[in-house]
């Protein structure tokens, strides 16, 4: 039972580095990343809808106001549906662009059926009420080793305060299932940022987000082109 | 709940963890007072004596302090050796900073309810390399399985904030050992968790709980020579 197999020794040095700046969880992957940020950053300012840069994820549920129920349940889980719709997406993407290898290649094999497998089993447990995948354009972050692991680690720790953040919103069952899921996300958040050479935990405790938080985030990416 | 962290954190544990967790310097924290995760410890100590600790809590509360106790302990003995090294050496002073973190928030939460820090006898495990990396493993997934089956039983929307940070915190560690041990790191979707009957006999199948050492006997001790 307390046995673990640990095959050998692991073969890439952890190169450890202080985050500076590497915290933000806002898609900031990279260069083609920011551009686009600060094109979507734009057109918020400017109150105006976004043409090209991907379209704000409208009439999110107002998530945690009410005592845990059945209703509120559903809602969150379709927020974590989209979640996931975009990590599932992200890796799929990545992967068909075939410019990953190696241990990157492990990762985002690896991660994209954990993300399918959360995916459908959110839509399982919405049944008809699982919102639908939305039409999804990751731009150039996954055209590339390095924006592909910039826009992951974004990805991953977002999903993660979120997750965290809905805890206490949910029903105790329902808790229960997405705890399942969040330690998983954690995983992978620290996978990732090992082979990064970035500090895999750096803080003594995940930090949540509230909903509007994580929809700003998502916001910024430019990843959800429409939502239905 | 205006307490600081300063205030609550009366043995310097959770700044002293945070500055090596952080690279803040202490002051730095203290100017900011919320920094590399510990506001939610700082949260969960604060609640001490509060109705949030109803003695169902406290229970569930004293037994994730006896997993922190065993996960503290081990890399602080650890770091105390010194035999941990090459690659693995940053990990015991990091990981031991962030555990005793929880052990002392956890503590804070419970005040005179919480149980004391059992002896332990870790049989060499703290200063061979190989078997450090197994047994690290090892503790981080137990301790996420843990916390996981607990999230849903907790009662206070405080505890369980601060719960389930920390339980993804322990997600992110053993993804980290086993990513050092060569392991895959996620090697599930879903995460299961382990009820406390199950982590206990995992936890006493190691024999790394002792009885406390007795104290030295009061006979003089016969004369030999």
């Amino acid at each position: 039972m307390f046995r673990v197999h640990c095959g050998k020794e692991g073969a890439v040095p952890l190169r450890r580095q202080r985050a500076k700046g590497e915290e933000r969880l806002d898609g900031r992957a990279d260069a083609a990343a920011s551009s686009r940020e600060q094109f979507v950053a734009r057109a918020i300012v400017a109150g105006g809808a976004v043409a090209a840069g991907g379209l704000l994820v409208a009439g999110w549920p107002r998530l945690g106001t009410a005592a845990p129920s059945a209703a509120q349940d559903a809602k969150i889980l379709n927020f974590a549906l989209l979640l996931e719709y975009i990590e599932a997406g992200f890796y799929s993407d990545a992967l068909a662009k075939g410019k990953l290898s190696g241990e990157l290649l492990d990762f985002a094999t690896t991660v994209r059926d954990h993300e399918r497998a959360h995916v459908a089993f959110l839509k399982g447990a919405l049944g008809n009420g699982a919102r639908r995948k939305p039409k999804l354009d990751f731009g150039q972050t996954t055209s590339d080793p390095k924006s592909f692991t910039a826009a992951a680690i974004s990805l991953e720790e977002t999903v993660i305060a979120a997750y965290n953040g809905q805890a206490g919103n949910l029903t105790k069952p329902t808790l229960a299932q997405a705890a399942k899921i969040v330690s998983v996300e954690a995983r992978h958040a620290a996978w990732i940022r090992a082979i990064a050479g970035k500090d895999p935990a750096p803080n003594a405790t995940d930090s949540p987000k509230t909903a509007s938080q994580v929809q700003a985030d998502v916001n910024r990416t430019g990843f959800v082109r429409s939502s239905r | 709940m205006s307490l600081t962290l300063e205030q609550l954190d009366r043995d310097g544990a959770i700044l002293e963890a945070v500055e090596k967790v952080s690279g803040d310097t202490r002051a730095a924290f203290l100017g900011k007072a919320v920094v590399g995760g510990a506001a939610l410890l700082g949260a969960l100590a604060a609640t001490g004596s509060a109705e949030a600790t109803a003695n169902h809590d406290v229970a569930i509360l004293n037994y994730a302090l006896t997993l922190e106790y065993l996960q503290a302990s081990f890399y602080t003995e650890a770091e105390r050796l010194g035999a941990i090294r090459g690659r693995l050496a940053p990990i015991p002073p990091q990981l031991g900073a962030v555990e005793r973190a929880h052990v002392a928030a956890i503590k804070g939460a419970l005040g005179r309810a919480a149980v004391k820090r059992p002896a332990f006898d870790f049989m060499g495990v703290t200063e061979n390399n190989a078997k450090f990396l197994k047994t690290a493993v090892a503790f981080e997934d137990l301790g996420t399985a843990a916390y996981k089956a607990q999230a849903a039983r907790i009662k206070s929307p405080a505890l369980l904030a601060a719960a389930i940070s920390i339980h993804s915190v322990e997600a992110r560690h053993a993804a980290w050992m086993r990513f050092l041990a060569g392991a895959v790191p996620a090697a599930n979707a879903f995460d299961q968790g382990k009820p406390i009957s199950e982590v206990r006999s995992i936890v006493a199948s190691t024999h790394f709980v002792v009885a406390r050492p007795k104290r030295v006997s009061r006979k003089k001790p016969k004369f030999t020579g």
